[in-house]
């Protein structure tokens, strides 16, 4: 699944390590999230895109064909 | 909260368990060295867990990191990829391991493996029969 997490956190100034923190999560799970080697549990992705102000889909991009 | 009382009264069972150990070898109650060399590894885990458990009340950072990590869920998913990965290999090796056994003959060996294998693999059954009702 493809995501704009890097995109908005950049958006909004914030470092992978202060996104890690306020999720919960280490730095390395925000590094594969943008990187797309690791999809989210719903929770997460949950927590992501309500921090972010957003709704799961404007975050995270469904691709049928994957 | 990760390193809890539990945690550390484990690691000091382990410590006594691991120095009792080796005084009984040292000492010829025990007759193997297996024993000594078993307390040995015992202690030394126990002391690291039990200078890591103390770390962990006493600085704050070190705290969150260890926490962290614990509940971090992209942790989670390695440690039970890891598991079922390890589980599979454990297996394959093993079924290949009694052909080998088998076709030179030895008996024991073979027996030995063809047993782990039907055990890892009731255990699996008996797992996924639990944890189906479960979810």
């Amino acid at each position: 699944m493809k995501n704009r997490i890097e995109e908005i956190r950049n958006a909004k100034g914030i470092r992978q390590d202060e996104l890690a923190k306020l999720m919960g999560v280490s730095r390395q799970t925000i590094s594969s999230l943008e990187n797309g080697r690791y999809n989210p549990s719903i929770m997460l992705a949950y927590k992501i895109s309500r921090y972010f102000g957003m709704t799961i889909e404007e975050v995270f991009i469904f691709d049928e064909e994957e | 909260m990760y390193y809890d009382n539990k945690r550390l009264a484990l690691s000091i069972f382990w410590t006594i368990l691991g120095i009792t150990l080796i005084i009984l070898s040292f000492t010829e109650v025990l007759q193997s060295s297996l024993y000594g060399g078993m307390g040995g590894g015992l202690t030394v885990v126990g002391v690291f867990q039990i200078i890591r458990n103390l770390r962990y009340r006493k600085d704050a950072e070190y705290k969150e990191k260890i926490d962290t990590e614990a509940s971090d869920e992209r942790n989670s998913f390695l440690r039970m990829k890891s598991w079922s990965w390890a589980g599979y290999i454990t297996v394959l090796v093993e079924a290949i391991g009694a052909v080998i056994a088998m076709i030179r003959g030895q008996e024991t060996i073979q027996m030995v493996l063809s047993f782990s294998v039907a055990l890892i693999v009731f255990v699996y059954w008996l797992m996924y029969m639990i944890l189906s009702r479960k979810y």
